[in-house]
């Protein structure tokens, strides 16, 4: 679609460059196309034997307005801490030596080559009144296992790795010597951070972030595990999409799906304009 | 987990600014961190290899060496070795087009390569089946030519290239970005071909948000379930991968199996980062000798 | 009993004398060849070819020649797709009709078997995966598959019993050791003071015996279907946890600790028993038939040629050897034999009530558990509460 809007910008390189970007923009093109968006109109096309008012029906019933909100929600709570402490993960590890680094190294990215369902069975066991872990938050009358705070656990466990290996790199190639020099020249610590180490990893902080957040709105398997899935309490769409599958109810199903999708792309969009907007300040 | 921290940083010394409070700030944000992955990731771990291992070594070699199990991992690491060069050649061409072009629609085009991640696995097989399936869109072709794509091979495949699509764009962009594209246009100025300057220039600066991007999407590559669990027939040996057979051995009480399965996915996801290790070892090596 | 992946069980299927090593050659051989295409494939289309191309060594079913019926190829494939629980039964039953066949015709049968939930395999089949058997959890989802057309209305008729059932069960309350709360009838799970675990009905077709059970406990019984309504909604009123299906609901309330009681089906309850997790159990007198259809696919048998070998299997499901192996993992057996046999492990239910007694599935399920149906009516009731 956007293919005529190739060379837009205009530089003196020789002239076919054409020619040599056109290969990126093909692959980058059949590939969605094949793997993403074909499969996704074809979905889309199950859901249009419904007319308008039947899909805004099967969409806003109270279960489902409920399950957005949940999902929403709880995503959001679990994106701001991978954030934090994705972050901080990635600092440390780039920054600092100390024992255990490479341990800590290592087990970053087994959130997702562990099935998530092994992951559910998992966290529900640990964090249950009387688990490994549960049985301290007990005596206070928290409860995480089959709650809410479950969910969200469950959503940081499975996408723990992106803001850790998306800043990772990025401070890797910003040399330390740069924050020595601002040290050197008198700036406080706060300030150091705050005008110099934070903006240049903003952007992939975002972006961690953002796929994080994507992915803990989608996340099924091990929530499913974890929640109660108690309407109204801790049931998420994409575990209500789910019961209307097993109930047959493709239509039903494809509606949840696609609000979730609909209303991840927004969200998606929203955090990448805001860091091309953060971007033109760089220049 | 006992910590024993050193105090003294190896990265240089830093004269003007007081070392101590530096010292505990650096002790403090580490023991953070381990506390977060203590509570969120190494107990879960230790449970799942405390289950693996609930019927001893030998009950754990003894799913290691049955024959469903053998036909799973085979048929993962093959998902692995299709989605995986697929993906890597899709993100580098998506990030070298997104971070070096401006364009419009090139937010959009940004949050459309994330989609897949916020896509519910189930969603992502419904997706796949109403395509290639018996009443999908497509199937009216593939009986035509005899291709069979869901429950089957292809479509484990392509259910695990669309989980891990967006990785090595989204690791490779930000350091795009971040660096810039000085060094590419001087070596264009210079004379080199745009293959050149990619190898030569933009590759060396971007290797390490590549090897995560690899090593993320084979991570999730391995670990894919929700949109397989759709699309194959789930048969025995044949069809079954290792989240699959993981899942059949919870479901038949048989939880040691499944728990050893997920030990050996962990430790495939950990072979990765080994290699990364090796990768950066011989990097720093050959870089000493020039 | 010995573990349900018995490697035994399986030698029969296509490849397994070759060694891992060898496959994970081909593997990677096919993965050469999808490298190159990966290349091609930047020009264009190839994506599809490639990953097809890797697919021939996998596709399911080398369908035999289904034209001439009478020269019987050596070796015949058969699909058995069938839900969970059941593959520790199977894998025990296939071998023992393996060899009968060889016996009776001199040919050699090969099964391919794939266990899931019932749902997810009802969806898939009819999605295109070729089952010639399908062994569901409930008659709602082989009826599904018949309003797809791909089974032929009557398969009900088709098996010796008349009824299309090869096993049942019943709807059974699990306690903690030594029953503190006095659970013993379904009336208990409505005290204030108890809670329960269930798999959810909107989820787990077998968990929806368990809502009849609770249901007709009251209208079965004399009730008004306001009080059955009112009755049921007391009682998911006490359900902390409602997990996606039966597995997951016995782990929630063994390994979770979730609730003083956990409502499942007898054959999960001693299938369970026998993986070591033993806890009493009653059996309300009100109960339900659980009834666990079987049925060839016509549409597929036909087109693979293996509706004879399939028709066969389904007969020899009701022998008295295959009924006895149904009966070793807790289904109760259909056929009066086997019954007398295991009279001490299935106790006679006083008062059972079958779906038909509700209006049949196609009733039950508009009626229920469709969108804005009953048990979301409930559902919602309960949270305003």
């Amino acid at each position: 679609m956007t293919s005529a809007s190739v060379e837009i910008r205009p530089s003196n390189r020789p002239k076919n460059v054409l020619q040599k970007v056109s290969i990126p923009w093909i692959v980058v093109f059949t590939h969605m196309f094949v793997i993403l968006l074909l499969p996704l109109a074809a979905l889309l096309l199950r859901a249009i034997v419904l007319n308008p008012a039947q899909f805004w029906a099967l969409a806003t019933t109270p279960i489902a307005l409920s399950t957005y909100n949940i999902t929403f929600g709880t995503a959001i709570v679990a994106a701001i801490v991978n954030m934090l402490m994705g972050t901080l993960t990635a600092w440390v590890l780039v920054r600092y030596e100390f024992p255990g680094k490479r341990f800590l190294d290592g087990i970053v990215d087994l959130p997702f080559a562990l099935p998530t369902a092994v992951a559910g069975v998992t966290l529900a066991t640990v964090y249950n009144q009387s688990g490994w872990l549960g049985q301290f938050f007990a005596p206070f009358g928290i409860q995480i296992a089959f709650s809410r705070v479950g969910v969200a656990i469950a959503m940081v466990f499975v996408s723990l790795p992106f803001v850790v290996r998306t800043v990772q790199p990025v401070l890797q190639e910003i040399e330390p010597t740069i924050e020595e020099a601002a040290w050197s020249l008198g700036a406080s610590r706060f300030a150091t951070f705050w005008k110099v180490i934070l903006p240049p990893i903003i952007p992939a902080i975002l972006t961690g972030t953002a796929q994080a957040f994507a992915r803990a709105v989608g996340e099924f398997g091990s929530v499913v595990l974890v929640a109660a899935n108690i309407p109204f309490q801790d049931l998420i769409a994409p575990v209500l999409v789910f019961q209307r599958l097993e109930g047959a109810d493709i239509p039903g199903a494809t509606v949840i799906g696609l609000v979730l999708l609909l209303i991840s792309l927004i969200l998606l969009l929203i955090i990448n304009l805001l860091q091309a907007w953060g971007r033109r300040y760089d220049a | 987990m006992t910590l024993n921290l050193e105090t003294h940083a190896p990265i240089g010394e830093r004269e003007i600014h007081p070392q101590d409070s530096r010292e505990w700030a650096k002790i403090g944000l580490i023991l953070l961190v381990f506390a977060f992955f203590t509570v969120i990731l190494i107990v879960p771990v230790i449970y799942v290899f405390v289950g693996a291992f609930s019927n001893g070594l030998p009950g754990f070699l003894g799913t290691l060496s049955s024959r469903p199990f053998l036909n799973a991992l085979r048929l993962t690491l093959m998902a692995v070795a299709v989605a995986v060069p697929l993906n890597v050649i899709f993100g580098l061409c998506a990030a070298l087009v997104i971070a070096r072009k401006s364009f419009r629609g090139r937010t959009f085009l940004l949050s459309v390569i994330d989609l897949p991640f916020s896509i519910s696995p189930v969603v992502a097989g419904l997706m796949l089946v109403s395509l290639y399936g018996r009443q999908g869109l497509l199937n009216p072709v593939l009986q035509a030519i005899d291709l069979r794509i869901i429950f089957s091979f292809p479509g484990i495949a392509l259910a695990t290239i669309l989980g891990g699509m967006p990785f090595v764009a989204r690791e490779v962009i930000p350091v795009l970005e971040e660096i810039g594209d000085e060094e590419e246009e001087a070596a264009k100025t210079l004379g080199a071909s745009g293959w050149q300057t990619f190898w030569r220039v933009t590759l060396p600066s971007i290797r390490w948000a590549l090897v995560y991007g690899i090593i993320l999407t084979t991570a999730r590559a391995m670990g894919e379930f929700g949109s397989i669990a759709i699309v194959s027939s789930n048969l025995i040996g044949r069809t079954q991968t290792l989240t699959l057979f993981v899942d059949s051995s919870y479901r038949n009480y048989d939880s040691q199996g499944a728990f050893a399965t997920a030990v050996v996915l962990a430790g495939l996801a950990a072979l990765t980062l080994v290699i990364k290790q090796v990768l950066e070892h011989l990097y720093a090596q050959r870089h000493r000798v020039k | 009993m010995t573990s349900p992946r018995n490697p035994k069980s399986l030698e029969a299927q296509p490849g397994g004398q070759r060694s891992f090593l060898a496959y994970l050659g081909q593997g990677l051989l096919e993965r050469s060849v999808s490298r190159r295409s990966a290349i091609l494939f930047a020009a264009g289309l190839g994506l599809s070819g490639a990953i097809a191309a890797c697919g021939g060594g996998t596709t399911t079913g080398t369908a035999p020649d289904g034209g001439d019926q009478a020269a019987r190829p050596d070796t015949i494939d058969v699909t058995l797709v069938s839900f969970a629980v059941t593959e520790a039964a199977y894998s025990n039953i296939i071998p023992l009709f393996v060899e009968y066949w060889r016996e009776e015709t001199g040919q050699t049968v090969r099964f391919d078997q794939s266990y899931g939930g019932s749902g997810s395999q009802t969806r898939a089949v009819i999605d295109g995966l070729e089952a010639d058997i399908v062994a569901l959890a409930i008659p709602a989802d082989t009826i599904q598959i018949q309003e797809a057309g791909l089974i032929e209305p009557g398969w009900e008729a088709e098996t010796p019993n008349g009824d299309g059932i090869v096993t049942s069960s019943v709807g059974v309350i699990v306690t903690r050791e030594g029953n503190p709360k006095n659970i013993q009838d379904w009336s208990d799970l409505t005290r204030d003071d108890v809670t329960f675990v269930t798999a959810n009905p909107k989820t787990s077709g077998g968990a929806r015996w368990n809502y009849l059970a609770l249901w007709g406990d009251v209208s079965e019984t004399g009730g008004t279907e306001e009080q059955a309504k009112a009755f049921v909604t007391d009682a998911f009123a006490n359900v902390p946890v409602l997990p996606k299906d039966a597995r997951e609901a016995t782990d929630v309330f063994f390994t979770q600790n979730q609730g003083d009681a956990l409502i499942n089906y007898e054959n999960e309850v001693l299938l369970a028993a026998q993986q070591g997790n033993e806890l009493p159990y009653v059996i309300p007198d009100n109960n339900i038939f659980i009834a666990n259809p079987i049925a060839v696919v016509d549409s597929y048998v036909d087109q693979r040629g293996t509706r004879e070998v399939a028709e066969a299997f389904v007969a020899f499901l009701f022998t008295p050897e295959a009924q006895r192996e149904f009966a070793k993992v807790g289904f109760r057996p259909v056929i009066p034999e086997v019954q007398q046999e295991f009279a001490d492990v299935f106790p006679e239910v006083p008062n059972l009530f079958t779906a038909e007694d509700f209006g049949g599935w196609g009733a039950i399920r508009e009626e229920h558990f469709a969108d804005g149906g009953i048990f979301d009516q409930i559902q919602t009731e309960i949270a305003r509460r």
